[in-house]
């Protein structure tokens, strides 16, 4: 069931577009990340749908009421949208205790007292927060901060959740752990969900459903997997994974399957985005670190590089390679002496791009 | 699973529409459009409306309110003949440059003292170097006189112990040198939180660099705090042109005169009340004194930038002063604050409990506390005292609602509303005390649904809470601007319209600087004494008003017990300001 429609969104900052026509959907037991750099616009999406910003054109429609609408001259105010948001600074009232600040909501819509107790401590002891009900906000961790925010926006079961970086605040072993629950939390739930984040480990573990932003405009859409294994430009291929970068001419191109070239080295790749992509253009590939292997032998898809040094990272070796021009990074599981070795490129692997492409 | 929908209005996703220009857009709401106008508004009459009567009063050849009046030109045809004028414009300049001559190295080198040295009893000191400002200017006058004046207790100790008094209190030169003294808290406060702010870690850069103290302090340290500087003096000028209290107890007796005595000395001058003339000097004034407040806000604009440029939380190291330095430095605050704070207080104290003195007068002979009677038993005065603590107290704490219910008014509006309210401020600043009450009684006067609030404390109370707007308004919003945003949106999007965000949220939150800014309010509304001067009557009286009406009488007895009281409830002001946490420093 569709909870939220957001249709050619549009914000300007004086003379600056800042959201160039945002289009997608959510519904039900999902969550949707919208994931870009900083300055892509995501938060800026965000806040347009609390209504904490207002857009100058477009249409967003939360469960059955229209909150947005510039033909029609709608703009609901923040508190008439029934959406809960989660603040990257949790934006706990420090005046209030935990079992005042998530009962505020509920206060608001004139639940009355008992049930409203009952209600908050319910959600209070689902989160494991039940015995600090009487504290105040500067009393606890981060962590616990994190989830009294979250239940100060559930407990009046909003049509939307909206996440607005909820975890950058914590640690790397609290964010992970985090990660899991809240998507745990929302499917459980079945909640409707936006994340807003620029981790991209973050919306591919926790999203059903990635819009990667740039520059105000969504560039690529689609489940994590997709997003990852299928990007449609160069920016969504560079943006994920941990990223080789091949900058040269292209040599060959026979439907998509194209080869690109450098000082002393070629490579066979899949072409990605043909619009600008020319035999004798310039052009680059991406090829993600885990898709290259390292070997003592030549064989198909091979070429010989040379390696220069080897880096331990604890659960893996670094591999520093280098043919001409051409550097690479690649993973293996034991220490290689330096010196002529081979690196196998799956054709399939092997991203070719324009090297002019923009979006 | 988050499909794209193909049936919604607009554009299908995927493609975007780049429009060649900005589409006709939504115009941006105004949350709570009707309160933060409605406030606006009603302030933007409360203080226009009197301005407004001055400039047309300004321009009539008789009173207002006289239906012979006609629009002319006389008024400005005589004073701007008139040679008194210009001898009483002079002046002023040169009082207003002599006073920032005196305040502002030496508030500057307080200012040095206690943020950068390690001199002692700093927490001590910090305090007690702002006390001339708490303090009534025509309480502290009258204590100078009575210490230092021709016939002071100080003056006659000179008197028998070497023969004759080396200096002349009733000259511009002893009226600069008190005026600038009494000023130094100013300047003080100005340069001080510059120099906290100023990260030394750049200071100690220039050092490593191979600077010398005092090359880094010419280098690095003055450049940086320069525009405090100026606006302080700057600010000085403004107080100068200002000031009513000292020259009218001190210039007077010598018929010195600056703009705000000789306004005042217009009313009497005919026999019958001169609005009109009135109106003229104090246009004048304004047009002196608005673009010096304009120019003090671009000046503040531009300091705030360099503060943000050093950067918070800069750590500052002390520098050391040495066994003489430290005497050197406590002895020059120390002479400071006998001039500026134990000379008047204690003539005040002294002559409180005198009722005779003189060379070869034995004052223990005389202790007495029959000044005290008369407050008792003059019903005048009694009211004075009562009206005082009733209109700071009380009037204080209602003035703190008002000026919340405007800061609220322009609390994140971003709208025409906010521009209004920021000029609307900067005009009670550019008057003088004695100019806006002047305006006020004539409102009272004669604005006929008003007549009835004159002989009553409202009249009073509303024309302090102009006096009090661009002090009070900036406690206000320094402390409303504590709030983080966040907190107000996450109110909102929980479902609390703004009313209720404010009500819930942001009231409870500022709740202690709520009180703090209610002690600081009280501390004005005590010492104020200008604003009061037309707008009393039998009724109204107020401690500081009552002293400037009693010296034309020269009850001198009563006076004193007076000017004692005040300086008990400032004392009594003060300590429950620092006892509530105001934070006296910003």
């Amino acid at each position: 069931m569709t909870e939220l429609v957001v249709n050619n969104v549009q914000k300007w900052l004086g003379g600056l577009q800042i959201l160039k026509g945002a289009s997608f959907t959510a519904s039900r037991g999902a969550i949707v990340a919208l994931l870009g750099a900083s300055g892509s616009g995501k938060t800026t999406l965000l806040r347009c749908i609390a209504g904490l910003e207002q857009p100058e054109f477009g249409y967003i429609r939360i469960g059955d009421k229209v909150a947005l609408d510039s033909d029609k001259k709608i703009a609901l105010a923040p508190e008439q949208r029934n959406i809960g948001l989660v603040f990257q600074s949790y934006a706990l009232w420090p005046h209030r205790t935990v079992k005042e600040n998530v009962g505020y909501g509920l206060k608001l819509r004139g639940v009355n007292a008992a049930d409203a107790g009952v209600k908050v401590q319910t959600i209070l002891d689902r989160m494991g927060l039940g015995h600090l009900a009487d504290r105040y906000p500067s009393q606890l961790s981060g962590g616990q901060q994190q989830r009294v925010a979250i239940c100060r926006a559930l407990v009046y079961e909003p049509r939307v959740l909206l996440l607005d970086e909820p975890l950058s605040n914590l640690d790397a072993k609290l964010r992970e752990e985090a990660r899991y629950w809240i998507r745990k939390l929302i499917l459980d739930l079945e909640i409707c969900a936006i994340l807003v984040t620029h981790d991209q480990t973050e919306a591919l573990a926790a999203a059903d459903h990635i819009l990667l932003l740039k520059d105000g405009r969504i560039v690529q859409e689609g489940p994590p997997h997709d997003i990852y294994s299928n990007p449609n430009s160069f920016y969504a291929a560079d943006f994920l994974g941990a990223n080789n970068v091949a900058r040269g001419n292209l040599t060959t191109l026979d439907g998509t399957r194209a080869t690109i070239g450098g000082e002393g080295w070629s490579l066979d790749g899949t072409a990605r985005e043909l619009q600008g992509l020319a035999p004798a253009a310039s052009a680059q590939a991406v090829i993600r670190v885990e898709q290259i292997s390292v070997s003592d032998s030549p064989g198909p898809h091979r070429i010989e590089m040379q390696l220069d040094d080897s880096l331990y990272l604890g659960d893996r070796w670094e591999y520093r390679l280098r043919r001409g021009s051409f550097n690479v990074k690649a993973h293996g599981t034991r220490k290689l002496s330096p010196g002529a070795v081979w690196c196998e490129f799956p054709p399939e692997s092997v991203w070719v791009f324009p090297a002019s492409s923009q979006a | 699973m988050a499909t794209n929908v193909d049936n919604s209005p607009a554009v299908t996703s995927g493609s975007w529409v780049q429009p060649a220009a900005r589409p006709p857009y939504l115009r941006r709401r105004l949350d709570a459009a009707p309160f933060r106008i409605g406030v606006i508004g009603t302030l933007a009459i409360a203080v226009l409306g009197p301005v407004g009567l001055i400039v047309y009063q300004s321009f009539l050849d008789g009173p207002f309110f006289s239906p012979r009046s006609q629009l002319s030109l006389d008024a400005y045809r005589y004073i701007l003949s008139d040679p008194s004028f210009y001898e009483a414009l002079g002046t002023t300049v040169l009082f207003a440059f002599g006073m920032v001559a005196v305040a502002v190295p030496l508030g500057s080198i307080l200012a040095f003292l206690l943020t950068r040295t390690d001199i002692k009893a700093k927490k001590l000191l910090e305090i007690l170097v702002l006390m001339p400002m708490f303090i009534s200017s025509i309480v502290l006058a009258f204590g100078y006189t009575v210490a230092i004046g021709p016939s002071g207790f100080v003056s006659i100790f000179f008197r028998e112990t070497i023969g004759f008094v080396p200096w002349n209190l009733y000259s511009l030169g002893g009226l600069i040198a008190i005026a600038g003294l009494s000023h130094v808290p100013h300047v003080y406060l100005y340069v001080s939180s510059a120099m906290r702010n100023l990260p030394s870690d750049l200071e100690e850069a220039a050092r490593s660099t191979g600077a010398g103290i005092w090359r880094v302090s010419r280098d690095v340290t003055l450049p940086m705090v320069l525009p405090a500087l100026v606006f302080a003096a700057s600010l000085n000028i403004l107080l100068g042109f200002e000031t009513f209290g000292i020259p009218l107890v001190l210039g007077d007796p010598n018929g010195i005169m600056v703009l705000t005595t000789y306004i005042y000395k217009l009313t009497t001058l005919f026999g019958v009340p001169t609005y009109q003339l009135m109106a003229v000097v104090a246009m004048v004034l304004v047009l002196i004194t608005l673009p010096l407040v304009y120019f003090q806000r671009r000046i503040l604009r531009h300091s705030r930038r360099y503060a943000a440029l050093g950067g918070k939380g800069g750590r500052t190291t002390s520098l050391k002063l040495g066994r003489g330095g430290q005497v050197l430095a406590l002895s020059l605050i120390g002479l400071w604050l006998f001039v500026a704070v134990v000379l008047p207080i204690g003539g005040i104290t002294l002559r409180a409990f005198v009722d005779a003195w003189g060379q070869g007068v034995n004052l223990m002979d005389h202790l007495t506390l029959a000044n005290f009677d008369n407050l008792m038993s003059v019903p005048s005065l009694f009211r004075g005292i009562l009206n005082t603590v009733l209109l700071s107290v009380v009037g204080g704490a209602i003035a703190v609602l008002i000026y919340l219910l405007v800061g609220l008014a322009g609390h994140r509006n971003t709208g025409l509303s906010n521009t209004v309210l920021d000029y609307i401020v900067l005009l009670p600043r550019a008057l003088p005390g004695l100019v806006i009450g002047l305006a006020f009684f004539w409102v009272f006067l004669f604005v006929p649904l008003l007549t009835p609030l004159r002989p009553t404390l409202v009249s009073l109370f509303v024309a302090y809470v102009v006096v009090g707007l661009s002090y009070g308004l900036r406690l206000l919003q320094g402390t409303l601007i504590q709030v983080g945003p966040e907190l107000e949106e996450a109110a909102r999007t929980t479902g609390a319209t703004l009313g209720r965000t404010w009500r819930d949220i942001v009231i409870p939150i500022v709740r202690p600087g709520l009180v703090g800014a209610w002690a600081l309010i009280m501390i004005i509304f005590l010492r104020e004494y200008a604003t009061g001067v037309y707008l009393m009557s039998s009724g109204t009286e107020v401690i500081g008003s009552l002293m400037v009406s009693l010296l034309q009488t020269g009850a001198m007895d009563t006076i004193a017990a007076l000017a004692f009281i005040s300086i008990l409830l400032t004392a009594g002001g003060l300590t429950l300001a620092l006892r509530l946490g105001a934070k006296v420093h910003d």
